[in-house]
């Protein structure tokens, strides 16, 4: 059926995003932006590929922020694009690719508030695709009542918000624990859109959205030894959807090192290598440099990052891009769209890490960046 | 054969130069060449990185010059009045060539920076002032509308505080009367908040608010008029004053904090009416002088603009130039030692003279005495095809081009598409109307050629003037095919005598026209007009004239093989190729022409048997070989001409299919048997005498590059034989489809005609009987629109189309007969060909 209709609202939009997909940059492409000397050199490099001249009137020097901003900025532009082409339920699925940026940008700012930064700063470090009107009065908030009341009640986080109520007051820990019932929830109802969706799209996005999971409740249990969120509450903030539910979760839920973490995940083929050179030997300087390549990302991210971390999230990326590559190969499905975006922004994440080493002088670590294609 | 007069018959013979080039007058030299456009550069470096190359650092800096300049004309496009920018060709020439060549780009390198720097600096405090103006005007704003509130509110108060006053203490009397007798206005115990928001936040503002306060907001605002402009970017937003009362000052640091959030910009207002009418004074005091300041700081602005338009022109130039320049060295090899560089190119042979020349002005010019020295290289790549044209030729050429670049020094199409492609095209737009309006079109387009060449003229304008001379040709063409057939707006000329009289009769019915014996001189006699068989006796001829037209153009495209095969020394491709395909060809077409013709001879009227169909003849020479029907024979001896012509076209096909395999098969043998075996990597066994061989030993006194590693590709046997049979059967089938395409020339000649007598009927002739004031209104307004249809349909939309169609038979029917289109175009390095894009 998809074979047959598909292309009726959604071919020439496929056709873009595949158009744009071919532009990803290559591994011929990284190993020449590798030997750059200089930022300029970067610069002339990334003109001969899809990025064409968007640096060209930058003074310089060129800061790697620029880069990053720019390269973003593409991005942005392109999903924009693509969104203001859509019909339904296409419109509705771009629209759920940008919650999780939404709900980056609202822990954000409510931590940066906390932390009692300067609200125009913090909207300025707010990734484009997740703002919304009322971004900026989250910062009057002071508990998560308010917040629910105030802001979020007419955004689209409201229903994955409801569960959060509870939660007393605004510290780390318990903001950390809002993001991941947000991110729980949002999972969840993606899940079941896409489940509606049906057909190869259900297919292909369950496959990745399965892995965003396990993934989310791996670090989750990870990230959790030793402070002090119960087990109780740890089990709550895991999604109930993936390859390690409903088993795999359970022995999360129990696990008080990092062996357990690593036989709840036994069950699942793909998720036994990121164990298997183990957090004690694999503790070397490839890890460290992913730790601070996740930074942008995970910019107030985890509570802790250890490099036996590090190194697993340097995993879990090689992961999610091989599942977003794997998107591309089926056809009639919204898939691509996800998964572009997230090739792209992985894309941005290396070009930044290659700039920054640069910038830095770090030869040795300029090789740690994950490629695409 | 260098000094060959150049013809665009075949393309220029190209030769590849060696220069040796010393570091010193590297640029010069390069400048020379660009200046001149003819020498088109080999990247000798490819292994090597872009940013690893020799002059990165110099392509660099003139990048940063191009993004100054890039700076400087979108500030100058920005700004609201206009800047005159001094034209290139009027602005005194920026020399980069010569001795000081270094010390200019140096002064210019300061001169942009420090330009930047000005304007950036007075786009600062432009910006910053007007920053504050805006802050100010918004201020003002504020003031007034929370005036004219409060102006408002005091006359609610009145009425409020009346009826409540009897009942009300006597403490808040006495607050009233002190009230009172201090200002006029009566002092709110309500602390409020006051600024601007930008009007499309404001509804998710006041939302936001609602929220945070659970329902208690009071909240007044009114529109700003006239929107805010900002001096850089030239965005227009527009913005409300906003007031919110609220009580108590958790609440108020609350909506502070959320305006602040939101982007809104909030400003102290007194309660008090004296006080807001002093600030409201010190705001206008302020705003006055500020604006002054603004103001000249704009006009500054302005003349560094003015400034700087005077010599953007030629800054842009020189920066293309440079960057052009710069990238071309990096193409060339650096001999760190010798400290010269060298660079290997393409150049047409003829003009090796002239870049020698070229060579010597830049020493001199560069101030130096080591001339930069060139070698002609000898090699066996095939160089670029280059094709010298002119104004004229150039469409066609381009044409031709776009179906595929010739080989090298193969016989170029372009050459007589310069008639056949306007001839083809008339063959279909047949009318003089038509032709004249489309002649004067591409005439005035050719007249004012001087002034339209420099302007933009669009994409859609600008394609019709690129081919203005193919137009112009086709104009003509088509006028000759319209007085052929006779036709102007899809009437008839009476230029000479009829051979066709009408009876007189004036009855209503019938007539026959009779023979009078008279000979129409030229073209179609008009005494066909409106007659009831005109169409009949149309189609037919231009049936028959079409399949003529098209056998003699394929023809003589088949015909254009054998000075590609004499000149590439293929002679046995003469006999296995060119020679079976054309005794096939016209065997069968070729016959059927000269059937049409014979026919066309005779006149049927005292003939003993009927007109034979010669679709049906052409049938049944294949179906029925042999045998031809008495009734239907067109002469004497038919059938055995028939059989014999079969017969040779039959023999053609193994001829071709067979022969060259064979040839090549032998020469390979012969190759064999001479003991040499071909090596996997180097060049195919060759089958040369003695005295070659010692002569290329030599090397005949002249440098010799022979790059074997490409260009030749092995000589299979095996692919000669699947090439050949793909060849054969392509063309035999070719052959009927193709002849058969070329009745689109009936068809599309036959829509036109058709077409434009509709259009005459359904608009001019209904008016055309009317007589009165009223009859001359109708006959001008439907002579408008008539014509307005003639130009767009007939002209314009029917034009292209025909076009297409010429194109068509240029491109599939008559080059597939001949042309290879393997080569490469010539791209020379040439600063005038910067301009373009």
């Amino acid at each position: 059926m998809e074979a047959l209709l598909f292309n009726v609202d959604n071919g020439f939009l496929e056709g873009i995003v595949r158009g744009y997909k071919a532009g990803l940059l290559t591994q011929s492409h990284y190993s020449n932006l590798t030997q750059c000397e200089t930022i300029e050199d970067f610069r002339t490099q990334l003109s001969a590929t899809d990025y064409g001249n968007f640096l060209s009137n930058e003074p310089l020097p060129i800061s790697t922020s620029t880069i990053a901003d720019k390269a973003t900025q593409l991005l942005v532009d392109q999903f924009n694009f693509l969104r203001s082409n859509a019909v339904e339920p296409l419109t509705k699925f771009f629209d759920y690719i940008t919650y999780a940026y939404m709900i980056d940008n609202v822990v954000l700012l409510i931590t940066g508030t906390l932390h009692e930064r300067n609200t125009q700063e913090l909207l300025e470090r707010c990734h484009p695709l997740g703002v919304f009107d009322t971004l900026p009065a989250l910062c009057v908030a002071t508990n998560v009542e308010e917040l629910y009341r105030t802001v979020l009640v007419e955004t689209p986080l409201a229903p994955y918000f409801r569960d959060c109520i509870t939660a007393a007051d605004l510290d780390d820990l318990n903001i950390e624990i809002i993001r991941n019932t947000l991110y729980k929830a949002y999972l969840e109802d993606f899940y079941a859109f896409c489940t509606t969706l049906g057909g190869p799209t259900a297919d292909v996005m369950h496959r990745i959205l399965s892995f965003e999971a396990d993934r989310r409740s791996i670090n989750i249990t990870i990230n959790s030894f030793g402070t002090e969120l119960t087990k109780e509450r740890r089990v709550k903030l895991f999604p109930t959807i993936g390859r390690l539910f409903p088993a795999g979760n359970n022995t999360l839920a129990r696990a008080d090192d990092i062996d357990q973490v690593r036989s709840a995940c036994d069950g699942v083929m793909e998720y036994r290598a990121f164990f298997e050179s183990g957090p004690a030997s694999g503790a070397g300087a490839r890890g460290n440099g992913a730790g601070a390549q996740d930074s942008t990302a995970h910019l107030l991210g985890e509570l802790e990052d250890t490099s036996a971390a590090g190194e697993l999230e340097d995993r879990f990326f090689v992961q999610e891009v091989h599942l977003n590559k794997l998107a591309f190969l089926q056809q009639f499905q919204h898939g691509v769209f996800y998964a572009y975006v997230k090739l792209k922004e992985q894309e941005i994440r290396s070009v930044t890490w290659i700039a920054e080493c640069i910038a830095q002088d770090a030869r040795d670590r300029i090789q740690d960046y994950i490629p695409t294609f | 054969m260098g000094d060959e007069y150049p013809s665009l018959f075949r393309s220029e013979q190209m030769s590849l130069v060696q220069l040796i080039v010393p570091t010193e007058v590297a640029h010069d030299t390069i400048a020379e060449l660009g200046e001149l456009g003819n020498v088109e550069f080999k990247d000798l470096n490819p292994d090597v990185n872009p940013f690893q190359r020799s002059y990165v650092g110099e392509i660099r800096r003139v990048d940063e010059m191009a993004r100054r300049v890039r700076f400087f004309s979108s500030q100058i496009e920005k700004d609201k009045d206009k800047v005159p920018i001094r034209p290139l060709y009027d602005s005194a020439p920026l020399l980069t060539v010569g001795p000081r060549a270094a010390h200019t780009m140096d002064e210019l390198d300061v001169k942009l920076a420090e330009h930047e720097t000005r304007l950036i600096q007075m786009n600062d405090s432009y910006q910053l002032l007007s920053e504050r103006t805006k802050e100010l005007v918004e201020a003002r704003h504020v003031l007034r509308e929370t005036a004219v509130f409060f102006e408002r509110a005091s006359g609610y108060q009145q009425d409020v505080r009346s009826s409540f006053d009897d009942s009300s203490a006597p403490l808040l009397q006495h607050d009233d009367r002190e009230q009172q007798y201090s200002s006029s206005n009566i002092q709110f115990d309500l602390e409020f908040v006051a600024g601007t928001i930008e009007r499309s936040r404001l509804p998710t503002f006041e939302r936001v608010l609602w929220r945070v306060l659970r329902g208690n907001l009071y909240m007044n605002h009114t529109d700003i008029q006239e929107p805010f402009v900002d001096p850089t970017t030239g965005v227009e937003t527009r913005k409300n004053v906003f007031i919110i009362f609220a009580h108590g000052d958790t609440l108020l640091a609350k909506i502070r904090k959320v305006a602040e959030s939101m982007g809104a910009t909030l400003y102290p207002i007194d309660a008090n009416a004296d006080k807001r009418a002093e600030s409201m004074r010190e705001v206008t005091a302020r705003l006055e002088d500020l604006q002054v300041v603004l103001f000249n700081t704009g006009i500054n602005r302005r003349a560094e603009l003015v400034t700087i338009g005077e010599s953007l022109a030629s800054w842009q130039d020189v920066v293309r130039k440079e960057k052009l320049i710069y990238e071309t060295l990096n193409l060339l090899i650096y001999d760190v030692r010798r400290k010269t560089l060298i660079a290997e190119g393409w150049c047409p042979t003829r003009d090796i003279p002239m870049i020698q020349v070229a060579l010597r002005h830049a020493t001199e010019e560069s101030g130096t005495n080591v001339p930069p020295i060139l070698h002609d290289l000898k090699t066996n790549k095939t160089p670029p095809t280059f094709n010298r044209t002119n104004r004229f030729t150039e469409g066609f050429q381009t044409i031709m081009d776009a179906y595929g670049i010739a080989s090298y020094q193969e016989v170029n199409p372009g050459l007589f598409a310069v008639i056949t492609f306007p001839f083809l095209f008339a063959v279909m737009f047949g009318d003089i109307g038509h032709g004249f309006i489309t002649f004067m079109s591409a005439a005035i387009m050719i007249l004012l050629e001087r002034r339209l060449l420099k302007a933009d003229l669009g994409e859609i304008f600008g394609m019709f003037f690129f081919g203005r001379y193919i137009i112009l040709m086709m104009g003509l063409f088509s006028m000759y095919t319209g007085l052929l057939y006779n036709d102007i707006f899809s009437k008839s000329l009476h230029l000479f005598a009829s051979g066709w009289s009408w009876p007189e009769d004036p009855g209503n019915q019938t007539v026959t026209a009779i023979p009078n014996g008279h000979t129409y001189i030229f073209g179609l006699d008009p005494g066909w007009h409106g007659a009831d068989n005109a169409l009949l006796f149309t189609n037919s001829y231009k049936m028959k004239m079409s399949i003529v037209l098209g056998v003699v153009h394929m023809t003589f495209a088949l015909c254009l093989q054998v000075p590609n095969h004499l000149r590439f020394k293929r002679y046995t491709d003469i006999w296995t190729n060119f020679v079976p395909q054309m005794i096939f060809l016209q065997s069968i077409f070729g016959y059927l022409v000269v059937c049409i013709i014979y026919k066309w001879t005779i006149d049927w009227e005292t003939s003993p048997t009927g007109p034979p169909s010669l679709l049906n003849m052409l049938i049944s020479m294949f179906l029925s070989p042999g045998t031809v029907d008495p009734d239907t024979q067109l002469y004497r001896g038919q059938s055995t001409v028939q059989v014999i012509l079969l017969g040779l076209a039959f023999v053609c096909v193994p001829w071709m299919l067979i022969a060259k395999p064979y040839l090549e098969w032998k020469e390979m043998q012969k190759i064999h048997g001479q003991g040499y075996i071909g090596l996997g990597t180097d060049e195919a066994p060759r089958d040369i005498s003695d005295t070659v061989m010692e002569g290329e030993e030599e090397g005949n006194g002249r440098a010799v590059v022979e790059a074997m590693e490409e260009e030749h590709e092995q000589h299979d046997f095996g692919e000669v034989v699947i090439h050949q049979v793909i060849h054969t059967i392509e063309f035999c089938l070719g052959c009927i489809s193709h002849t058969a395409s070329y009745l689109r020339l009936w068809a599309l000649s036959l829509a036109h005609a058709q077409l434009s007598e509709v259009l005459w009927t359904m608009t001019i002739e209904g008016v055309l009987g009317m007589s009165g004031v009223f009859g001359i209104i109708a006959i001008l307004l439907m002579g408008v629109v008539w014509f307005i249809l003639t130009v767009g349909i007939l002209c314009v939309m029917e034009g292209l189309s025909a076009f297409l169609h010429a194109l068509r038979l240029h491109w599939v029917e008559a080059n597939s007969k001949h042309y290879e289109a393997g080569g490469y175009e010539f791209a020379p390095l040439s600063f005038a060909s910067l301009d373009e894009n």
